[in-house]
């Protein structure tokens, strides 16, 4: 059995560690365009601020290719996939041969279309590739006026303007909708994680667009026009705005594709022997009950296990996520969870606020849908598992508001005890696949 | 106290040992004025690791007159090595337990946002994730050494999934099985 895995991250390994788990001798080949070995790609931003290096940015251990025998291709981009004659196509016109295929292919970066904006020039780029942070990097030890600008006020935009403030510049982050974290924040968090910014150097010019990049003779930015009018100085352009499934590449394959890659339960397209997971597929949104993209770490490792357990010949079903996701801001941690924008009448929304502290429950009649954590975020796994889970906890929100969110542990021992039932196994887990916790994810 | 289904020293050998909870026997050593297993956990933990990444990784949480030892339940896909960005927590097959590479935890929090037990914690000051090993290396695992109130029990692990299935079942039909034992 040959499987061969098209990314080179999250989705990919848990895949690849997934098949392993069930077939020990079949061939795994790893396809990858970039030329790193698996990195901890959401911490490039981390890397300008020096908090990692060259040599702890790498997700797995040194020898793991080599211990789980796995092929690793690297620079290697996949122009096409043939599903009739089985083999995916690389951009040097040498095929590789399938059983099966996985397909994690991540996002590619959104550039809204922005007259000047040039991504060959050093000084101007996106931010989702190691490349893109070294080259940052760079550009911000040639910046003559310590000026940058940053597109796009959501996760990428806010780390790499973390990034860049960390390297001397003074930044700015330019964001259509009113708010920095738009999606995921309201307005009072909103407003707290601003001022944050806005303490530590970073500027916030929310609910602007950039119309324009002023560019000099080389190419590279000397100012930006914003939407009102304003020009703000340049010397950096980072654009952040988002990612788009990166599925260009399955296009003529009969991959059934809807913004994002569809798959069925076991994350296996409309193509059979092909199987997808990450940020291009869309999945089951638990919360808000419809597909959706949701592009977090946390879930592409669950859809690459999935379906890698399903690959190896073990059939095993995917409920679906929920989006989620934690951030710090110069000391500041940030957790939300679920919906966290009540969309209609029937959900009550319960906040709690002090100096240094917020906490925002969202309510479907009894069962908690979303929240937001500011400040202080213990505990907040117990919420992630109960809004998963759908549980009716409308009795605890005072507890919960107030921060006691380990009193739902201690009064429903039991059901903590339920969800771990089954699989505390130090040892030989190995051989107990039916001993997996289902339960709750 | 419970029946013996395996040999403690041959699970030892295999790595077969579990930490098993009594939260109904644990009452935080309220009497003692500090309590016995995070004071042990405390300083197992700075000769492990260090002043940087010291601290204790068992908690009790209290709730009224209830207590909880908090730690890790090494999960077996734990949603936490799902989460960890950096590649910081893994699972160590030889030990079966769940473990975190400090050197990498870069403080995202994207495991203290996962566990269901809320058995991670945040350490701000020196930005790191902090989370019981299950002292694998150990023999008997420091806090369990400390308990004297037999709220924290090492076990081999057929008693514990013995124990577990038990304690789960007394909590659903608890009444039905005292009224057994009544009759024999």
């Amino acid at each position: 059995m040959k499987y061969v895995i098209v990314g080179n991250s999250y989705a990919g390994l848990s895949c690849a560690d997934a098949i392993r788990r069930f077939d020990k001798s079949g061939e795994v080949v790893i396809i990858s365009d970039e030329n790193y070995r698996a990195y901890a790609r959401p911490l490039i931003s981390y890397y300008l601020e020096g908090k990692t290096t060259d040599e702890t940015i790498w997700y797995k251990e040194d020898d793991y290719y080599e211990k789980n025998n796995f092929d690793l291709m690297l620079g290697k981009k996949v122009v096409s996939v043939d599903t009739n004659a089985k083999r995916v196509v690389l951009e040097d016109g040498s095929a590789v041969n399938y059983d099966k295929l996985f397909v994690g292919p991540g996002g590619t970066p959104f550039i809204p279309p922005t007259e000047g904006f040039n991504p060959d020039s050093p000084m101007m780029g996106t931010f989702t590739r190691f490349d893109d942070a070294k080259k940052m990097e760079k550009a911000a030890k040639m910046s003559k006026r310590k000026e940058a600008i940053v597109v796009g006020g959501g996760l990428i935009g806010l780390k790499a303007s973390e990034g860049l403030r960390a390297l001397g510049l003074h930044t700015t982050i330019v964001e259509l909708l009113p708010r920095v974290l738009g999606l995921a924040l309201d307005e009072i968090s909103g407003n707290i994680t601003s001022k944050k910014l806005n303490e530590n150097g970073i500027d916030t010019a929310t609910g602007e667009t950039v119309t324009k990049i002023n560019l000099d003779e080389s190419g590279n930015p000397v100012s930006v026009l914003l939407k009102s009018g304003k020009e703000l100085p340049a010397d950096i352009v980072v654009v952040g705005v988002g990612v788009r499934p990166n599925v260009g590449f399955l296009e003529g394959s009969g991959v059934k594709i809807d913004r994002g890659i569809i798959v069925d339960k076991t994350m296996m397209t409309s193509v059979k022997d092909v199987y997808a997971g990450g940020d291009a597929v869309v999945i089951y949104d638990v919360i808000n009950k419809r597909p959706n993209i949701i592009a977090i770490v946390p879930l592409a490792c669950e859809e690459g296990r999935v379906a890698g357990t399903n690959m190896a010949g073990v059939y095993r079903e995917y409920p679906g996520g929920m989006g989620l996701n934690s951030v710090e801001i110069y000391g500041l941690p940030i957790v939300t969870i679920g919906l966290t924008n009540p969309s209609n009448e029937t959900q009550s929304v319960f906040i709690f606020q002090d100096d240094n502290i917020y906490r925002k429950l969202v309510f479907d009649g009894e069962v908690l849908v979303g929240a937001i954590l500011l400040g202080d975020i213990s505990g907040s796994g117990i919420l992630s598992a109960i809004i998963r889970q759908g549980l009716k906890c409308l009795k605890y929100k005072d507890e919960f508001l107030n921060g006691n969110i380990y009193s739902f542990v201690i009064d429903n021992e039991f059901e903590i005890y339920n969800i771990n039932e089954g699989y505390a196994i130090r040892g030989d887990f190995e051989d107990l696949p039916e001993f997996s916790r289902t339960n709750w994810r | 106290m419970s029946k013996k289904l395996t040999n403690l020293e041959e699970d030892l050998k295999k790595n077969q040992i579990e930490i098993m909870l009594y939260p109904s026997k644990c009452d935080g050593c309220e009497s003692e004025g500090f309590a016995a297993c995070v004071k042990a956990c405390e300083s197992h933990m700075s000769e492990k690791y260090g002043s940087k990444y010291a601290g204790a990784r068992i908690n009790i949480k209290k709730k009224g007159n209830k207590f909880f030892p908090l730690i890790c339940h090494n999960c077996d896909e734990a949603p936490c090595v799902d989460a960890c960005m950096p590649g910081a927590r893994y699972k160590d097959l030889e030990s079966g337990w769940t473990v975190t590479n400090y050197k990498k935890c870069v403080g995202c929090w994207m495991c203290v946002m996962s566990c269901p037990f809320g058995a991670i914690e945040r350490i701000g000051k020196d930005h790191f994730a902090s989370k019981c090993d299950g002292c694998s290396d150990e023999d008997t695992p420091k806090c369990v050494e400390a308990c004297k109130k037999g709220a924290l029990k090492r076990i081999g692990i057929k008693n514990y999934s013995y124990e577990r299935r038990l304690s789960v079942a007394k909590k659903i039909y608890g009444p039905y099985i005292k009224s057994i034992s009544k009759q024999y």
